[in-house]
């Protein structure tokens, strides 16, 4: 009778190693993947009360701090001082709607380690550090604030890069939000109403949000030209009213519907100081989806850009505009199928500026632990040569002579060489984009900026880069070389 | 081991037990008070007590038992607590007092059965058997009536029995008793029967099937499950109690028709309480897709993974995690808070001292040269066996969840007074056995 009993047991034992089989899949080879389940408010949970790094500026600005709780002193609370202008750039932490911007890609380096476990103790004995770690961000505070107020609530964004480096000087998206509001029980009520605003303002539009670049994109098409010479800034293009689309009866016609120069004839020079549209969709399909593909690409479209989150691609679709030549020229201008971000736009104006060297644009300076010692820094990062060094001197003195004599004289500094470059582009309900990107001095560049203004009823059908964005950009630029050591 | 040994590894899970309740406390208040020592206390009254009672009334009895058990019951004890303090509910209190009268009622067992022999179940078999269906139906008297023994229904289950004492009123599932007679009834019964049960048989191919008329008991047990499902809709006891006699039955012929007799019939009733209830389709779902019915079936389950998931390789830390987001974490899921507080080495530990008290329980069947001892140490560490797999299985997702609890651990006096007793009786044959 032992025989079936014995039979049994393994039987049963069998059941238990399926047991031992299931949990060891559960808790070991399972656990990240359950853990990390949008669902398990667990991990969130458990980090709500704890002490977090601080986020500081390199001028020492405090963005984001953990501060004793006044009702329950073994907890913290999370502080955004300076508010709305951080608010898409340091994001939130919330245990209620989840996190965002550095403190959601930072969040391991900024949550404290200190769990109430043995093994915190083990950690100490060991002298490990279990504080949370600390962020110095790239960003100016006086300059990041002076965007925001500048952008006035309208929808846009500013993006400026300290193109020596790549060093992000400021990031800013309008409209915005207080951070702070996301903290509270109410959290997920605010969360509704912020996510339901048809303004947007959880969008970040300088980093997140793409969009045609418009005119601006005329620095990338002439760079083009002029790197596989196709022409040079003196070669003559006619001047037509309109420019008739290859294989189609649609037109382009420059902005006020005229000629842009004596109707006979026009510079390429002239072209880009005047912004003139029918010039850059001739000149585009002259030099070809693939070669202006190229310059495009070094300078940061199609191309995955490492930053602290998700950056969308820009896009510039080679293929589909080298068989499509009609494309290709509405392409030229920056409309039809070009996208970029502030950022990107940002990229190629600092990639100008710096002999045509790109450089990957990076948000965070150090990380540094809780007694102020670096644990990591983070250096400039070449992405590559978009253009020819003699290109980019040439587009340089060409952008000079937009700000001096052409669409953005809004952006002339007193006693500065800024070089800038305007643009419009069709928004999404027939509303323009207004867009200016520049850097300054143009001698030795130390800032590289966008300024974007999405299409709004409050800027009207006639709004203009030259008009809206240029003035804002001169004021920064302005801004920024005074301060600047 | 010795006697001493299997004394010091009882107070040191008393010690255990003290130490999980300080961890919390000092987790979730940052400070230590009185139920510290009040949880030592208890413990070391219960299952010192019982350990006493054993060496005055079951000396030879084996000295490996006892002490898992204590493990076991105060690891779920810390978690009964910890899941207290969240939920506010003061469940540890009843445990506790619980706990006293189950090791009370255990050592009561040692004492009565010290003045015969454990055969005396043998010998009444049927006066237990009527008793044990008297206890089954007992949740289905009236709710309403002035009788202080009442029906209760819980959760749309009628496995409950209130008993009104004048000043307080008691709340217990006789069905955790029930289970220990029939399992007693069952091996007298097969006891008696054996040579006949075993000899009897057809075959048809390489199986072999006992004559027709052999096939009664399995009938009547298959029937008693089918009533219990039915008039109290609890398919976690009915399951239990059929798989417990279906290998019982094999263990005590060596018939494999039996298991596939048994199987067959256990597929049967299973196919038409999937289509005739509700509950139990939704606990397939449950099963098979949690997170894609996370909103409503799934979300226990889910919870339960989540929790054990998150607790990873050495757990949040007791008192750090958060069981209670798990719907009923005391009862159904105290494994997987286990998991999430203590991590894959808590649930682990646990695994090991079940597989350690059902391996000695298997030992004691193993080596009693009778008959009816032999298989009723058999079936009840087969009752406990295949309780805890159907549990921790629900809980893993390697079965579809069935409601039982989780012995030892579980929040819920019933089951620790059953079980505690069935301990008992285990330890009673050891003895006798040793003799």
């Amino acid at each position: 009778m032992n025989g079936p009993v014995r039979r049994l047991s393994i039987g049963l034992f069998a059941g238990f190693f399926a047991l031992l089989l299931a949990v060891t899949w559960i808790q070991v080879i399972h656990a990240d993947v359950l853990k990390a389940d949008p669902r398990n408010s667990r991990p969130a949970l458990s980090e709500r009360g704890k002490e977090r790094g601080l986020i500081v500026t390199i001028d020492g600005t405090v963005v984001a701090q953990s501060v004793p709780d006044p009702e329950d002193p073994r907890s913290f609370v999370r502080q955004y001082p300076e508010g709305e202008p951080f608010a898409h750039v340091v994001g939130y932490n919330s245990f209620l709607v989840g996190s965002s911007g550095l403190e959601n890609a930072y969040a391991d380096e900024l949550r404290s380690r200190r769990d109430l476990t043995i093994s915190d103790l083990v950690s100490v004995i060991l002298g490990r550090d279990l504080r949370p770690e600390s962020l110095e961000l790239t960003i100016n505070a006086a300059l990041q604030e002076a965007a925001y107020e500048g952008l006035g609530g309208l929808k846009g964004a500013v993006f400026a890069i300290d193109p020596r480096t790549g060093a992000v000087l400021a990031s800013v998206s309008s409209p915005s939000y207080d951070p702070e509001s996301l903290l509270g029980g109410d959290a997920a009520t605010v969360w509704e109403s912020l996510l339901a605003d048809p303004e947007g303002p959880l969008l970040d539009r300088a980093t997140r949000e793409i969009y045609p670049p418009g005119s601006t994109f005329k620095t990338v098409v002439t760079a083009a030209a002029l790197d596989t010479g196709t022409a040079v800034p003196e070669t003559e293009f006619p001047d037509p009213q309109e420019f008739q689309l290859p294989g189609s009866s649609a037109t382009i016609s420059n902005a006020g519907g005229g000629v842009c120069n004596d109707g006979q004839s026009i510079t390429l020079l002239q072209a880009f100081i005047v912004s003139c549209n029918t010039t850059f969709a001739d000149l585009s399909i002259q030099v070809g989806a693939e070669d202006v593909g190229i310059t495009a690409e070094a300078l940061g479209f199609n191309t995955d850009i490492t930053f602290p989150w998700t950056v969308p691609e820009a896009i510039y679709p080679v293929d589909l505009l080298a068989e499509d030549p009609a494309a290709l020229a509405q392409s030229g201008i920056g409309e039809r199928d070009v996208r970029a971000a502030p950022l990107h736009m940002a990229m190629v104006a600092a990639a100008i500026a710096n002999d045509g060297t790109t450089l990957t644009p990076y948000l965070v300076n150090r990380i540094f632990d809780a007694d102020g010692n670096t644990v990591e820094t983070f250096e400039p990062s070449p992405m590559g040569q978009a253009m020819d060094p003699a290109t980019a001197a040439v587009v340089t003195e060409m952008m000079e002579r937009v700000v001096t004599e052409g669409t953005g004289q809004a952006a002339a500094v007193s006693d500065v060489r800024v070089a800038g470059k305007t643009g419009t582009s069709m928004g999404l309900d027939g509303l323009p984009n207004p867009w200016f990107i520049g850097f300054a001095p143009a001698e030795d560049p130390t800032i590289a900026i966008a300024v974007f203004f999405e299409g709004s009823p409050e800027l009207g059908e006639s709004a203009s880069g030259g008009g809206v964005a240029a003035p804002l950009a001169g004021d920064l630029i302005q801004l920024w070389l005074e301060g600047s050591p | 081991m010795t006697r001493n040994s299997e004394g010091a590894l009882i107070v040191a899970a008393c010690v255990l037990a003290a130490f999980g309740v300080t961890l919390v406390n000092f987790a979730q208040e940052r400070s230590v008070d009185a139920q510290t020592a009040l949880t030592f206390l208890v413990f070391l009254i219960a299952f010192g007590g019982l350990h006493m009672a054993v060496r005055a009334f079951a000396p030879k009895a084996t000295p490996l038992l006892l002490a898992p058990v204590t493990a076991l019951t105060a690891l779920g004890f810390f978690q009964i607590y910890r899941l207290d303090i969240a939920a506010g509910t003061d469940r540890a209190s009843f445990q506790r007092w619980w706990i006293l009268i189950g090791a009370g009622l255990a050592s009561l067992t040692l004492l009565l059965f010290n003045r015969g022999s454990i055969s005396v179940l043998r010998r009444y078999r049927n006066i237990t058997l009527l008793i044990s269906l008297a206890l089954i139906l007992l949740p289905n008297l009236p709710v309403g009536w002035g009788f202080p023994l009442r029906g209760l229904s819980v959760n749309g289950s009628r496995l409950w029995v209130l008993l009104d004492v004048g000043f307080t009123t008691f709340q217990f599932q006789p069905a955790e008793l029930a289970k220990l007679g029939l399992v007693a009834y069952v091996a007298g019964y097969l006891a008696d029967h054996q040579r006949a049960l075993r000899e009897a048989r057809r075959h048809i191919g390489p199986i072999a099937f006992p004559e027709p008329r052999q096939l009664i008991p399995l009938l009547i047990t298959w029937g008693v499950s089918v009533l219990i499902l039915i008039s109290q809709r609890d398919l976690g006891a009915s399951l239990l109690l059929f798989v417990g006699f279906v290998l019982l039955l094999y263990a005590a012929t060596g018939t494999t028709g039996y298991l596939v007799a048994g199987g067959f019939l256990g597929l049967i009733a299973g196919v038409a309480s999937y289509l005739a209830f509700d509950h139990v389709q939704r606990r397939v779902i449950a099963w098979i897709s949690p997170f894609e019915h996370y909103e409503d079936e799934g979300f226990q389950i889910a919870q339960g993974l989540f929790a054990m998931g998150t607790g990873s390789l050495a757990g949040a830390g007791p008192g750090l995690g958060r069981p209670d987001l798990i719907p009923n974490a005391a009862t159904d899921f105290i494994f997987a808070a286990v998991g999430e507080e203590l991590g894959f080495a808590g649930t682990v530990s646990v695994l090991a001292l079940f597989a350690l008290t059902i391996s000695v329980g298997l030992g004691i069947a193993f080596r009693s040269r009778d008959t009816f001892r032999k298989l009723l140490a058999a079936g009840l560490t087969f009752v406990l066996a295949v309780q805890t797999i159907l549990i921790i299985g629900g809980v893993v997702r390697l079965v579809p969840l069935t409601g039982i609890t989780l012995p030892f651990m579980s929040y819920g006096g019933s089951a620790l007074v059953g079980n505690l007793i069935l301990i008992a009786l285990l330890l009673r044959i050891s003895h006798e056995e040793a003799q």
